[in-house]
This record gives structure tokens, sequence and C-alpha cells, in this order.
């Protein structure tokens, strides 16, 4: 599976006096199997980015290509795109809306015209893979359901549909350090078992612990794109773009008035043998 | 999806009409509604179309805009024409076509009446096109005001209304987001027929109702938490005067009053 986008620009309502281009000019591609966070200021159009994934927004100039096909073209299955690609939307619990958890999942898997027990199957797949026990909640009001367990329902309603990429919007947007902590590892779990992952974030750490690549818009332009090691080294120009370096980052910067050669560590383990190889008093290679 | 909606019709521009004071704008709206029902006979609709365009011109807007709010009417206006062709009766007949017969006086009544209805709602239009919701309901709010004393609750009245109105745009970011969330799960909101189009709504409405009742809970425990107890006692932030250009404004106004009074009186011939 490979999503291109081939100077992709969007212009919300255009022709009227409320007139705004949300992304510009936007080139990218993504393989399988890929972790890339797609980070930025409020406003710099991560969503409107993620929502040409799945054919949600067309673009007003250039295309979006999945496997090289035009998915905007006539005669492609919108339905069959937004199978492939799932995408989680920013507090998806509002989206809930079936009198039992377990027909509120249904609801992807039977739109795609799977047959009852078919559906039943992707349901019990589904709320296990968020880790959710289906004899416990199957048949409860997602309404009287915790906050962390909504957003997991949600989260379980795209998966049922067996997405080859997932998208997801602030997953953890919302939720308490316990339920952050959970949905970063649910999605970690999905990239592990093969499932490519966009995710857009505001929270460097849960950037810095997770993604293989990130990806920096500003004002609807794509202005960084590489590996955490890379971005986070120019932690100047993300401070000049309004965003922030994880603590780690933070951390090992602070640690170089001390150490001028201690590496920029990215990951919270790296920092941690870092650290430990310094205070034994060899020499560091992280 | 639905960001093609506009929002009530306020079409924000820097003109003399715009920046009336609501109170008078929906007086002088009211005055030439009496106006259009008054004029006694066809030419004193001449009168009325001066106004208006002088209203129109005078607004900055464009023309189109105010026609294009004519377009729902369509069909009462074919209707009115019909009703009042065929059966006003009258003495002068000019056709029989079997089941009816068209006189002058139907003929007369079928224009007079929708030339009514077409500048009753350009009017209208000017009125909602020029004033945004919030400043026409705080004009309501004082015009209405005298009435509490008969009980009336003018401000909580108006309260509702701005509120309703403020969070029309929130609802419909709130539908299109759900919209698209449910066709990221495979919806269809767009095909089908009219009962499955209807049932498809229900994963887009449920969720919209349980985030207006939430919403509405948060929005009046903030309005208690900052001790709003009803209109009285209230000052206001935005105090309404009555200016300059208000005076004139009312003065064109009377005048094209009595001009359609007085028509009768200086033009020789009647239609």
């Amino acid at each position: 599976m490979q999503l291109t986008f081939d100077h992709v620009t969007h212009t919300y309502q255009p022709g009227s006096p409320f007139q705004a281009t949300a992304i510009r000019d936007i080139s990218l591609t993504i393989g399988s199997g890929e972790f890339t966070a797609l980070i930025g200021h409020t406003g710099s159009g991560k969503s409107t980015l993620a929502q040409h994934m799945n054919a949600l927004l067309s673009p007003t100039e250039g295309r979006v290509l999945l496997d090289g096909r035009d998915i905007n073209e006539k005669g492609v299955s919108k339905r069959d795109v937004r199978q492939r690609i799932g995408l989680v939307f920013q507090y998806a619990e509002t989206q809930l809306f079936e009198e039992t958890v377990a027909k509120d999942v249904a609801f992807g898997p039977k739109n795609l015209g799977l047959s009852p027990e078919e559906t039943d199957t992707r349901v019990r797949e589904a709320l296990e893979r968020v880790g959710l026990s289906y004899a416990d909640i199957a048949e409860r009001s997602p309404f009287e359901l915790s906050g962390g367990q909504m957003r997991r329902v949600a989260i379980a309603g795209v998966i049922a549909m067996r997405p080859e990429m997932l998208v997801l919007d602030e997953p953890a947007a919302g939720l308490d350090p316990l339920g952050r902590q959970e949905i970063m590892a649910l999605v970690q779990g999905f990239h592990r078992a093969g499932t490519t992952v966009v995710m857009i974030s505001h929270s460097m750490d849960d950037v810095a612990e997770t993604a293989r690549r990130i990806i920096v818009m500003d004002q609807g332009k794509l202005t960084m794109d590489g590996t955490p090691e890379a971005i986070f080294a120019d932690a100047e120009r993300l401070v000049e773009l309004d965003l922030d370096v994880p603590q780690t980052c933070r951390m090992s910067l602070e640690l170089r008035r001390t150490w001028p050669d201690f590496p920029m560590c990215v990951r919270a383990d790296e920092a941690y043998e870092a650290l430990l190889t310094r205070l034994k008093g060899g020499k560091a290679h992280a | 999806m639905l960001n093609n909606i506009t929002l009530g019709q306020y079409y924000p521009l820097k003109s003399v009409v715009h920046a009336l004071d609501p109170r008078v704008k929906i007086l002088l709206l009211i005055a030439y509604i009496a106006g259009v029902f008054i004029v006694p006979d066809l030419t004193g609709f001449v009168l009325v179309v001066l106004y208006l365009a002088l209203a129109c011109k005078l607004s900055k807007l464009p023309f189109r805009l105010l026609i294009k709010g004519l377009k729902p009417l369509r069909f009462i206006l074919i209707f009115t024409c019909i009703l009042n062709l065929f059966f006003t009766g009258g003495e002068t007949p000019l056709l029989n076509l079997g089941f009816a017969t068209l006189t002058r006086e139907g003929l007369i009544n079928a224009v007079r009446y929708s030339l009514r209805l077409i500048f009753l709602v350009l009017g209208s239009s000017l009125l909602t096109l020029t004033t945004a919701p919030v400043t026409l309901t705080d004009g309501l709010e004082r015009l209405l005001s005298p009435l509490k004393v008969l009980h009336f609750p003018a401000h909580e009245m108006a309260m509702m209304m701005t509120i309703a109105l403020r969070f029309i745009p929130t609802l419909l970011e709130e539908a299109d987001k759900i919209m698209k969330a449910q066709s990221a799960r495979g919806a269809d909101f767009e095909s089908g027929r009219l009962f499955e189009r209807a049932k498809a709504m229900v994963p887009l409405l449920v969720p919209l109702f349980v985030s207006a009742f939430r919403r509405a809970g948060d929005l009046a425990m903030a309005m208690e938490a900052r001790c709003y107890h009803g209109g009285e006692g209230r000052t206001r932030l935005h105090i309404l005067k009555v200016e300059k250009r208000d005076w004139i404004a009312i003065l064109i106004t009377a005048v094209f009053i009595a001009l359609v009074i007085l028509e009768p009186h200086f033009v020789p011939w009647h239609l």
C-alpha cells in the first residue's frame, strides 16, 4: 500500500467572501508499515490534510493517489478507499450513536455489506484489540461508559473495518494521563501488528516515543519531514513554528552543558541508556 | 459537506444602511410594509420602487442578492396570480375561457398582489441582509421592552433568540464533523430512497442531539457562574443611540409614506 499526495491544495468555500486556503501544494508519500506523526500549530492544516487521505475532502488542485490510482476519480469506490484507510476523528466518542456498544462497532462492517456472522467476528475482534472485554461491554449503552472507554469503542468502530492504514487525529486529546498512555499503547500495538499509522498530535512526548517519521506543517505548507532525531535536533526551528521539543530532547540539551558530546536522545529509554553510560564513566555511543 | 450554507443572510459591508440603529431599521421596515399595503393603485408602486432602489443603492448590496431572496417565493407568486386572475370577478371581461373569465379587475388585482408580495419580501431581505442577527435581536428586545409592564419577557425572548443564532454555526460545524466521521465508517448520506435516507440520518442526529444537550447544560452553568439572573437591572455593552443618519432615514421614509397617501390626488389616472 502506498498513499501519495501530488501537489495537493485545498481551499474552503472558494469564490465566497469566506474563502480560505487550508493546505497548499502538499506532496508526500506514505508507505506500508510506516509510523508517521503529523505535527503543527493549531490551524496549520493537519486535519484538512488528514481528511484528504480517505477522500472525505477532495483537493481543489492536485491529486491523492492510493497505489497509483487517483482516489477522487470517477469509478473509484469511496467506500473501498475508506475501508482501506481508516480515519479516527478528534474526540471520536462524539460519533457514537447506537443503543449498544456492539451495534455501534458493527456500523462500519455493516456498511461494507458483510454478513451478520462476519460482522459479529469483526466486532469481537475489534473490541478485544482496543482492550475491552466483549462479554462485559458489548450489550451496554455506549453513553454510560467512561470517557476513555468511549474513545476506545469509537476507535474499535474504525478498526472493525480492518483498514490497512489508520489515520488518527489527536487520539489521546482530553484524556487523563492513564487514558492517554493506554491509547498510545494501543496505537503502537496496531503499528506492530502491521497497520500503517499516521497520527496527528500536539504532544511532542507522545510523538517522540512512537513515531518513526515526523511531518511538520506550518500555515498549510509542509515545512519539515524526517526522522524524529533529525526533526528534534532543530529545536530552534520548532520553537519558531510555535512548537515544542519533547522533554527528553530538552534534557539532552541541558546535559550538553556538562557533556558537550552528549547525544540527542528522543525516546526515554535511549536517554536512560545514555545517561547510565555517562554516570558509569564510559564513553557514550547511543 | 455543509459549508455552502450561508448563515442567516447577513452580508457584512460598510454602508449607511448597515450602520443605522436596528430599532430604527425595524420600525422603518414596518412603515415601509404599511406603505406597500396602502399603495392605492399600480402607479403608486413607482414610489415603492424608488424608495427601495434608494435603500439598496445606499446599502451597497449587490442587487442580485436581493433578487435571490425571491426564489423561494415563486410558487406562492404563481398561485396568487392565478387565483386573482380568474376569481376576482368584475365587470370588464377581457377574455372568456369558458370555465372562467379573465377580467380587467382580475388582471389589475393579480399584478397588485404580486407586487405587494415581491416588495414585502425585498424590503424584509434588505433588513436581514444589512443587520447582523445579534444586532437585530438586540433592537427587537429594546422595541419590545415597553411590554415588560404587561409581564412580557422581552429580555428572555431576545436572549433565547441570540443564543439560538449563536449556536447555529457551531451545530452546523458539529454536524459536518459527525457526518464525516460516519462517512469514514462507510455511511452513505447521499443516495438511496427517501426512507433509506431518513434512516441514514440516525447516526448523524443522535450524536448531534447528545452534544447539543451537553452544550446547553454547559452554557447554563457558565451563565450562572457569571451571575446571570435574567434581564432585571442588567446594563448593556453596546448602547443603541439614534443619530443624525437615523433621523434622515426617518424623514425620507415619512416623505415616502406621505407621497404614497397623497398619490391619487396628484396623478390624474387610476389603474
